[in-house]
C-alpha cells in the first residue's frame, strides 16, 4: 500500500456476479479508504451479501477487479483468485459461526495460531482483546455456554485479534433481540473506532446503518443506488427508492418545470384536478422537462391550523397517533395521504381540518 | 485462460498464480477422490456388464460375444425356477417384515404398551445381526429331523414327522421376514414418533373415530415411510445370499443368489454367465431403489416443526398386555430362542436334536477360536482374524472417503458434487453379491485376486455409502459458515477440515464408523463370491462349517459372531447414546 492511496484503500472495480441466470451483483464498483467504516445497506437479494463474500474471496466473480491496499484479491480476466485464507481479512458472521467445540479463549486464539505466533504473545493478544470485548471473564468457558449478544462480541474478538488488513461485517446484528441490537451497534462502533481497522458492514437495517457507518452505500438489485455520509443519504437521497427505503417518505410524481442555480428550481404536481408548483432542491442530474418525485420527510411538513401565506395545502386529518414525542398523523389531500408528523403541542385529532406548509429547503425533487 | 496483455496493475501477481489458483487443496482433493469413488462405483458395473456379453465356449477356455448368457436365463432348467421363488420369498419377507415393523413401531411410539422404552433396542437387535447365522439357529430350532422343536414334539408329544419344517421357501420367508423387521421399524417410528399429535387431534375434533383417525391421517402420513421400508426390504432379501443357502437350497429350491455363487465359483464355475444373472437380479434391484429414491423418499411428510410434543399416547386399556405380549412374543423368536438353540448346540461335541447334559463341552470353541490349539480349524481362526482387519481397514478407510465425498457433495456446488451425490446412491441400487460379481470380473486376472485387498474393495464400494449418509446428516445440521470463519482467520482448506470441520463431525463420523465395522463383521454375500483360501472372513467361516464341518462347530463359530457383534452394538450405544445409531 502506498501513502498517495489511502484514499481507495479497498477497490472494488465493476463487480458482476451471476447466480445461473440471475444477476446477483451488477457492475458495482466502490471505493473506501483506509480505517473508514462503510455500510452496504438495502434489501435482502440487493447483491449486498454477495459484494461481501466476493471481497472475502468465499465465492469467485464473473468480472471485475478487487484489491485492497493496492494488492489485487480477485480478478478473474487475469486469472488471479487469492484464496481466503491468504486475504488477512477478519470476518464477523450472520451466525457468529463460533465454533462450539472450543472455548472461548480457543476460538480467539485461532487466528493467531494459524499464523504461528508464539504461545507467551497468543496469551497476551487474547486477554487483551477479550477485555476489549468486555469478555475476560468468559474465557474458559464453552461456546455453547455463552448468549447470542456474548457469542457476539466473541466472533468480533476472533475477526480483530489479528490486527486485519480489513473487517468484514456480514448482518451481526440480526440474530440479537431490538435492545441488545441497539446495544450492540453502539459497542461495535466504539470498538472498530479504537481499533481503526477498516470496516465493511452489510445490513438490511437503515437504523443500523445510520449510527455505525462514516458512509453509506445502497443497494438494490444488484446496483448501487447511492453513496454517501449517513446526513446526505438521509437529506439527500438521489431517488425515490433511496427516500423511501431510508426513513419514510411522502412521495408525489412529478415534472421539472424550472431548474435555477444552486440545486434549486420548481416541480409541478398535477394533484385534485389542478397544477401546482412546489419550490424545492433538485437532486443531481435533473433537467428541466424530467419526470421526478417529490420527496418530503414526515417531520418536514408542518401542519398548521390556519393558511398562514395562502400558499399551503388544505387538507383532513384522518388519523393522529401518539407516539409521545410526536404525533403520526395521517392528513388526506384529495386522493394523496400526507404522513406527517407534528409534536404533540399541536393537539390534532381526528377530523380536524389542517393547512400544509413545505419548506423549500427540505423539499426535494428526485429521480423516480 | 484470456491471452490479454497484463496491464501494470497486475504486474504484482506472478504468472504462476494464474495456475496456482486452479491447483488448490480443495480443487485436488476434489478430483483425487471423485476419480477414486468413480473408479470403485463405475468399473465394476461396466465390466460386469461387458462381461454378460462373453459367451464361455463348451470347453470353458475361450469365449466369443453374444447375448447366449441372457438367453441361458430363461431356457435354464433351474434358472427360471430360481428366479420365480426369488419373487415368492421377496413377496413373503416383505409382508412378514412390514407386519412386524410397522406393528411394533406402533406399539412402541404410540401406544401406553408397558416397558415400551427397554423393548426398544431389542427390536433393533436382528438388524445388526446375520441372518446367515439365524438361518443356522432357526433350523438347528426347527428343522425337519434335526430340529429341536421337532424333535421335542417327537419325543413329549408323541407326534409322527415334524410340528414345523422351515428346510423349505417358508422358512427363507420367515427368518428373512424376522431379521429384516427392523429396517421397516426405522422407517416408520421416526414419523410416528415425530408426527404433530394435533394433526390427529384435529380430525378426532371433527368426528373421527380412533380407527377412521388412525386410517385416513396417520396411516397416509407414515405410509411413504412404510413402503420405503418395503421396498428396502424386498431388495435386501433379493440380494440375501445365507438364508436361502442354508434353509431352501439344500432342499431343492435355489434362488438368483444361490444360483449367482455357484456360478462364481461352483464346479460349473461361469462367471460371465454369473455376470448376465447379476444383471438381471441388478436390474430389479436398481428400478426399485431408483423409485424409492424417486418417488417414495420425497414424500415423506415433514411433520417435524422441533417443538417438544406432548407425549401424545393412546391409552390401549386391556388391550396394553396383549401388544405387550406380542413385543416379547418377536424378542423371543427373533433374538432369544434362535442364540440360546445355537449356544445349546454348540456346546454338544455332536448335535443329535437332543439336549445331553453329561457331553456339555466348550471344545467348540477351542477349535473354532483358538489358532494355536492343535486341532483348531484355519478357515475359522482366519476367518475371526481377517474380519477384524477387513471392518477394521474398511471402517477406517470408507470414512476418510466418505467424509470427502460428503464435503464435496455439501460444501462445493456445481456438476462434481451433482455427480458425486449419484455415485453414493449407485451401489445402494445393488445387492453385495452383484456388486461382488462386478468386482470378481474386473479384478480377476489382476494381482489383488485371493487378497484381502479384493475383499476391502468390495465392500468399501458396496456400504461406503452407508458412511457417507451419516457424516451427510450432521454435516447438514452445521452451518457452513463455521469452515467459512476458519479460512477467513487465515486457515487453509485442509487445515480447516483437520481443525474445525472433523472436530464437528465427530458424532457422524464415529456412528458411521461403528455401524460399517458391524457391517464388515458380518458381511457374508459379497466375501463369499471373493474370498479364497486363506482370505475367509467371519462369516465365510461360518460357511466353511457348515458346509464340510458339523452342526455344532457351525454354532460355535456362530454364536461367537454374534457375540461379537452384540458387544459391538452395545459398546456404541454406551458412547454414543440412544438415538445414534440407525440407517
Amino acid at each position: 500500500m502506498t501513502a498517495t492511496n489511502a484514499a481507495a484503500y479497498v477497490e472494488v472495480q465493476g463487480l458482476v456476479k451471476w447466480f445461473g441466470a440471475d444477476r446477483a451483483v451488477d457492475d458495482v464498483s466502490f471505493n473506501v479508504s483506509k480505517g473508514n467504516f462503510v455500510t452496504l445497506l438495502g434489501p435482502s437479494g440487493c447483491g449486498k451479501t454477495t459484494t461481501l463474500m466476493s471481497i472475502a474471496g468465499l465465492h469467485s466473480i464473473d468480472a471485475g477487479q478487487i484489491r485492497v491496499g493496492g494488492m489485487i484479491y480477485t480478478a478473474p480476466k487475469n486469472g488471479i483468485f487469492m484464496p481466503p485464507e491468504k486475504r488477512d481479512i477478519g470476518m464477523v458472521f450472520q451466525s457468529y459461526a463460533i465454533w462450539p467445540h472450543m472455548t472461548v479463549a480457543q476460538n480467539v486464539a485461532y487466528p493467531l495460531e494459524i499464523r504461528g505466533m508464539p504461545q507467551p504473545e497468543i496469551d497476551s493478544r487474547v486477554a487483551d482483546v477479550l477485555r476489549l470485548v468486555g469478555l475476560a471473564e468468559m474465557a474458559a468457558k464453552l461456546a455453547t455456554q455463552l448468549s447470542g449478544g456474548q457469542q457476539q462480541r466473541a466472533a468480533l474478538a476472533r475477526a480483530i485479534v489479528s490486527r486485519p488488513r480489513l473487517l468484514l461485517f456480514d448482518e451481526p446484528l440480526s440474530n440479537l433481540d431490538l435492545k441488545l441490537r441497539e446495544q450492540m451497534r453502539v459497542e461495535l462502533k466504539r470498538i472498530q473506532n479504537e481499533v481503526g481497522i477498516t470496516s465493511i458492514y452489510v445490513t438490511h437495517d437503515q437504523a443500523e446503518a445510520l449510527v455505525m457507518s462514516d458512509e453509506i452505500i445502497v443497494m438494490s438489485k444488484g446496483r448501487i443506488q447511492q453513496r454517501g455520509t449517513p446526513h446526505e443519504i438521509y437529506a439527500r437521497p438521489v431517488n425515490a427508492y433511496v427516500s423511501n427505503f431510508i426513513g419514510v417518505a411522502n412521495l408525489l410524481k412529478g415534472r421539472i418545470v424550472a431548474v435555477n442555480g444552486g440545486g434549486r428550481g420548481k416541480i409541478e404536481i398535477a394533484q385534485n384536478g389542478k397544477q401546482l408548483q412546489f419550490p424545492c432542491l433538485i437532486a443531481a442530474g435533473i433537467r428541466a422537462g424530467d419526470e421526478a418525485v417529490l420527496s418530503v420527510r414526515p417531520e418536514n411538513v408542518q401542519a398548521r391550523r390556519d393558511n398562514g401565506d395562502g400558499r399551503c395545502l388544505e387538507g383532513e386529518v384522518l388519523q393522529a397517533i401518539f407516539l409521545g414525542n410526536c404525533v403520526d398523523c395521517r392528513v388526506r389531500w384529495g386522493d394523496f395521504e400526507w404522513k406527517v408528523l407534528t409534536h404533540p403541542r399541536g393537539r390534532l385529532s381526528k377530523g380536524d381540518k389542517v393547512y400544509l406548509h413545505l419548506d423549500p429547503e427540505h423539499t426535494l425533487a428526485v429521480q423516480p | 485462460m484470456s491471452t490479454q496483455t497484463l496491464t501494470n496493475e497486475t504486474l504484482q501477481a506472478p504468472a504462476a498464480s494464474r495456475w496456482r489458483s486452479l491447483v488448490t487443496q480443495e480443487s485436488v482433493a476434489t478430483v483425487v477422490v471423485s476419480l477414486i469413488v468413480a473408479a470403485a462405483v463405475i468399473l465394476p458395473l461396466l465390466v460386469l456388464i461387458v462381461s454378460s456379453f462373453r459367451v464361455l465356449d463348451p470347453g470353458g477356455f475361450d469365449t466369443t460375444w453374444g447375448l447366449d448368457n441372457y438367453r441361458t436365463l430363461y431356457t435354464d432348467r433351474v434358472i427360471p425356477k430360481a428366479f420365480v421363488n426369488t419373487l415368492i420369498v421377496c413377496a413373503g419377507s416383505t409382508l412378514i417384515a412390514t407386519f412386524f415393523g410397522v406393528a411394533l413401531a406402533w406399539v412402541n411410539a404410540r401406544t401406553n404398551c408397558p416397558g415400551r422404552g427397554r423393548m426398544e433396542p431389542f427390536n433393533l437387535v436382528p438388524f445388526f445381526l446375520s441372518p446367515f447365522v439365524g438361518a443356522i439357529a432357526w433350523h438347528n430350532l426347527a428343522g425337519g429331523k434335526v430340529g429341536l422343536i421337532n424333535s421335542w414334539g417327537r419325543d413329549f408329544l408323541g407326534m409322527q414327522g415334524n410340528l414345523i419344517n422351515v428346510d423349505n421357501l417358508y422358512g427363507v420367508i420367515w427368518v428373512t421376514g424376522l431379521f429384516f423387521a427392523p429396517l421397516v421399524y426405522l422407517f416408520v417410528i421416526g414419523s410416528l414418533r415425530r408426527m404433530d399429535p394435533s394433526l390427529e387431534d384435529s380430525a378426532r375434533t371433527t368426528g373421527a373415530g380412533l380407527v377412521r383417525t388412525a386410517m385416513t391421517v396417520t396411516l397416509p402420513l407414515v405410509a411413504p415411510g412404510i413402503l420405503s421400508g418395503a421396498i428396502i426390504v424386498f431388495v435386501t432379501t433379493a440380494g440375501e445370499f445365507g438364508v436361502p443357502f442354508k434353509l431352501s437350497a439344500p432342499y431343492g429350491w435355489q434362488t438368483l443368489t444361490t444360483q449367482i455363487f455357484s456360478k462364481a465359483v461352483g464346479d460349473d464355475a461361469n462367471i460371465y454367465l454369473g455376470a448376465a444373472m447379476s444383471m438381471a437380479l441388478g436390474v430389479i434391484t436398481v428400478l426399485l431403489i431408483w423409485i424409492q429414491q424417486r418417488y417414495i423418499a420425497p414424500r415423506s411428510f415433514t411433520t417435524v416443526t422441533g417443538k417438544g410434543f406432548r407425549p401424545n399416547v393412546i391409552d390401549l386399556g386391556g388391550w396394553k398386555w396383549v401388544a405387550f405380549a406380542f413385543n416379547l412374543g418377536f424378542i423371543l423368536v427373533a433374538v432369544v430362542l434362535p442364540i440360546l438353540c445355537l449356544f445349546i448346540v454348540s456346546l454338544h461335541p455332536v448335535w443329535q436334536s437332543r439336549i445331553i447334559l453329561h457331553d456339555l463341552t466348550l471344545h467348540n470353541y477351542v477349535r473354532t477360536l483358538f489358532f494355536w490349539a492343535p486341532d483348531h480349524i484355519a478357515a475359522a481362526t482366519n476367518g475371526i482374524y481377517n474380519s477384524f482387519i477387513l471392518a477394521f481397514a474398511g471402517a477406517t478407510i470408507a470414512m476418510i472417503l466418505s467424509l470427502v465425498v460428503s464435503y464435496m457433495i455439501h460444501r462445493t456446488k456445481g456438476f462434481g458434487a451433482r455427480l458425486l451425490d449419484f455415485l453414493c446412491v449407485v451401489p445402494v441400487g445393488f445387492p453385495g453379491i452383484v456388486i461382488a460379481m462386478g468386482v470378481l470380473v474386473t479384478y480377476i486376472k489382476t494381482p489383488i485376486y485371493a487378497t484381502l485387498w479384493i475383499l476391502l474393495l468390495g465392500y468399501i464400494t458396496r456400504f461406503f455409502p452407508y458412511g457417507q449418509r451419516n457424516v451427510s446428516s450432521v454435516m447438514l445440521a452445521i452451518s457452513e459458515e463455521l469452515d467459512q470463519s476458519s479460512r477467513m482467520a487465515g486457515a487453509s482448506w485442509f487445515t480447516t477440515l483437520r481443525r474445525i470441520t472433523i472436530p464437528l463431525l465427530k458424532p457422524g463420523i464415529f456412528a458411521g464408523w461403528v455401524l460399517l465395522f458391524i457391517i464388515f463383521l458380518r458381511e457374508l454375500s459379497i466375501s463369499i463370491i471373493l474370498y479364497s483360501s486363506g482370505t475367509e472372513t467371519l462369516s465365510v467361516g461360518v460357511y466353511y462349517l457348515t458346509n464340510y464341518e458339523n452342526d455344532t462347530l457351525t454354532a460355535a463359530l456362530s454364536v461367537t459372531q454374534t457375540v461379537m457383534l452384540l458387544a459391538c452394538v452395545y459398546i456404541f450405544r454406551r458412547i454414543a447414546g440412544r438415538e445414534a445409531l440407525t440407517v
